[in-house]
């Protein structure tokens, strides 16, 4: 039972990220400096999902919340700044791209488009934070909670940090190859393919300093499920180039999904059967069956979940059935 | 400074700027779903005209409605980790089911909604909205199970010092739920309403020249207030009874109170077991705001042979009536919350206990990050709203028609 609860914690959460991921990315890539009605297009490219997108998390969090509540508190607390950065860029992102249009000036719209793309970077260095925190384990105290947030100031967390970026980076350009008018995919295609070995780079760099790291190291229960993350990655983005140059935007996007949902279930599988592990002292290691919410409540959310869970995908799917294929001009714009 | 002080601030300071949204997003979009199935069944454009005005103001107020609730959702995990702790078994489970069934649906119905003018089929666009008036509903719902049994907690039991459910059905006939669950949707529905007939009082006055449509929705909006504003004067004072017998200090004295503050400090040590008496100063001024909303009755009248326009200043009592509402549902909501102090969970989790053992500093850099960021995105937003308000309903963004692009015109070339 606390496995299928983990298991679809672990299934909102990466699609969050991949799904999230490409509103970051549109949202980071409005740095370019392109025109105002270019960047108007990037952000309606995403126009009807954005909203649809980062639910997930929301729901991430819900279930955290109601299956493994143990955990929702100390994650959240023990990761606080790393958590505090991504919610502030989650805030930031979902007024700015919402109310950037409202105001009729110029000026206003390019002022909500910085703000996006802040909040777009705060964002994904958070989630890449937490990810690189939990894979090096927390200081977590005998009496279940977790010791000061110093724990997370390591060169490993932030390169973690910085390959998701770089990760949500493509991910929104290839994003855009996929939705754009044709006649602008060449120059985000050729974009895309320029950020993937920025992205490959930043792989690399985690990888090696994760493996030099003692925590991570030590922490890690299954080597070689950490050692498949970052070869899967960079499987994944050579995939991912190769079908942009070869101008197949669908296959592309797909690898570069997998590049970004691949971290939950791995980082999750390489600590398991812990979730939180303790640095300071190993029998205070938090596991998922401890986190888990007491049986009643997990048979009551189950019962819930069965039919709700097909009801909830039915309708993103609709969503995403409605609005296929390239916007053009007969599309409507509103962010 | 004291975490726990902090940590209490945070969560006051967050709640109250999402509730000041949530409880207008209550309101527009039962409005809007009338509105919408009037323009469905009778086809008439004015109908349409006044779904996209109102609409575009829905769809500005959402923004921080969603941005305050995902922080609101992460605030029990970073400042309450005690909450989940001690009493996540019985409170997340709502909780978790408000996310899944309301807040998820809600959003993605909306993002088909906003872009799906002029796409999907008609019945389709209307189905969307009443799913989001739906979700809506259920997530006040949802939350208030979860905030009613943090007032009276039942259906549980405490094993090791960790509450674990029991009994599920008991949450949901929680005696401070149903009236409390009552009274909220009544408030957003005096609030839209309100709202609804001052936006439409100000184009009345200033004679813009959408007369016909803000009589409509002037008239719709004091209708709904003066309706809502009955049930909500019921569901208020129907709560009098079983709170002040299920939680006996909220309210001040009595042999109730004495008995429960000896049993609590027997149990728990001594301490201070009244709350602040904040929160019944507040409640006072609630009521009188409340008697006074109460006077829309003696508005409706005017509407008789368009009196409350010709006379206008009927229409100047509309306009200053707006901040009532918004101050009332604070002064509500401190009551009930603080009322219940030094308790998360009334008699069972004392407010120290929940609080996450985060220093000090920390706290309180979220705190001002937070306090800032949310103040200043709720200010933008009310002046876009009142922007978006004032520029009526001539040709909102929302529902345009597309043309090849929207803010591109460009200059006439003379060959």
């Amino acid at each position: 039972m606390e496995l299928a609860w983990y298991a679809l914690l672990g299934l909102f959460f990466a699609t969050y990220l991949v799904l999230g991921g490409y509103d970051y990315g549109v949202g980071l890539l409005l740095a370019r400096g392109a025109t105002p009605q270019a960047r108007r297009a990037t952000l309606n490219a995403v126009g009807p999902f954005f909203l649809g997108n980062e639910v997930w998390l929301v729901a991430a969090v819900g279930i955290l919340f109601g299956a493994f509540p143990t955990l929702e508190g100390e994650l959240l607390s023990g990761l606080y700044p790393a958590v505090l950065g991504a919610l502030i860029g989650v805030v930031l992102v979902t007024a700015g791209v919402q109310l950037r249009s409202r105001p009729r000036a110029g000026a206003a719209r390019t002022g909500w488009d910085r703000v996006v793309v802040a909040g777009s970077v705060l964002a994904a260095l958070g989630w890449g934070a937490l990810l690189g925190g939990l894979l090096q384990g927390v200081p977590l105290s005998g009496d279940g909670h977790v010791a000061g947030v110093g724990h997370l100031l390591t060169p490993f967390v932030a390169a973690a940090a910085l390959a998701l970026l770089a990760l949500v980076a493509v991910q929104g350009a290839t994003f855009l190859t996929l939705r754009l008018p044709a006649a602008d995919v060449p120059s985000v295609a050729r974009l895309a393919r320029g950020l993937v070995p920025v992205a490959l780079a930043a792989v690399a760099a985690a990888t090696v300093l994760g493996l030099l790291s003692d925590r991570v190291r030590a922490a890690v229960g299954r080597p070689a499920v950490a050692v498949l993350l970052p070869l899967a990655l960079v499987a994944a983005l050579l995939v991912a180039r190769a079908a942009l140059r070869r101008g197949r935007a669908g296959v592309a996007f797909a690898a570069t999904s997998v590049a970004l949902a691949l971290p939950v279930p791995l980082v999750g599988a390489a600590l398991w059967p812990r979730v939180l592990v303790s640095t300071t002292d190993p029998a205070a290691s938090l596991t998922v069956a401890d986190a888990a919410a007491s049986g009643p409540t997990l048979a009551l959310l189950g019962w819930l979940a069965l039919p709700l869970v097909p009801a909830l995908l039915g309708f993103q799917a609709m969503c995403w059935w409605v609005f296929r294929g390239r916007t053009d001009g007969r599309a409507p714009v509103y962010w | 400074m004291d975490p726990l002080l902090i940590a209490r601030l945070q969560f006051a300071t967050t709640t109250s700027i999402h509730f000041l949204f949530v409880v207008v997003t209550l309101g527009l979009v039962t409005l809007l779903v009338g509105l919408q199935t009037a323009g469905f069944v009778t086809g008439k454009p004015v109908y349409e005209r006044l779904t996209r005005f109102w609409g575009q103001l829905y769809v500005i107020n959402y923004v921080l409605g969603i941005a305050t609730g995902i922080v609101m959702e992460f605030q029990f995990g970073l400042n309450w980790s005690g909450l989940s702790r001690y009493v996540g078994n019985v409170f997340g489970a709502p909780l978790a089911i408000e996310t899944l069934v309301a807040f998820f649906l809600e959003s993605t119905f909306l993002g088909m909604w906003i872009f799906g003018w002029h796409r999907l089929r008609r019945g389709v666009h209307l189905a969307l909205l009443w799913g989001v008036a739906l979700t809506a509903y259920a997530s006040a719902f949802w939350i208030m199970v979860a905030n009613a049994w943090l007032q009276h907690p039942v259906g549980y039991e405490v094993r090791d010092g960790v509450a674990h459910l029991t009994d599920f059905g008991a949450l949901l006939t929680n005696p401070t739920l149903g009236f409390a669950f009552g009274h909220v949707v009544s408030a957003g529905l005096v609030t839209g309403g309100v709202l609804m007939a001052a936006v439409s009082a100000w184009h009345l006055l200033r004679r813009t020249p959408d007369f016909l449509l803000f009589r409509k929705s002037l008239r719709l909006g004091l209708v709904t207030a003066a309706l809502a504003v009955t049930t909500l004067q019921g569901f208020g004072f129907a709560q009098f009874g079983p709170v002040g017998e299920l939680q006996p200090t909220k309210f001040g004295g009595g042999a109730d109170r004495d008995a429960l503050v000896a049993e609590w400090t027997a149990k728990f040590g001594p301490g201070d077991y009244t709350p602040p008496v904040l929160s019944s100063v507040g409640l006072g001024f609630m009521i009188l705001i409340g008697f006074t909303l109460g006077c829309v009755w003696l508005l409706l009248p005017l509407l008789w042979r368009d009196w409350i326009i010709r006379w206008k200043f009927p229409l100047w009592l509309v306009l200053l009536g707006v901040p009532l509402p918004f101050v009332a549902v604070i002064l509500g909501w401190i009551a009930r919350e603080v009322g219940r102090q030094p308790w998360v969970a009334y008699g069972l989790l004392p407010t120290g206990q929940a609080v996450s053992p985060v220093s000090a500093g920390l706290m309180l850099t979220s705190l001002i990050v937070f306090t800032l960021l949310l103040g200043t995105l709720a200010v933008t937003n009310w002046v876009l709203l009142a922007r978006h308000a004032a520029r009526g309903a001539h040709d909102p963004a929302l529902g345009r028609p597309p043309t090849p692009d929207t803010d591109h015109h460009p200059d006439p070339v003379f060959a």
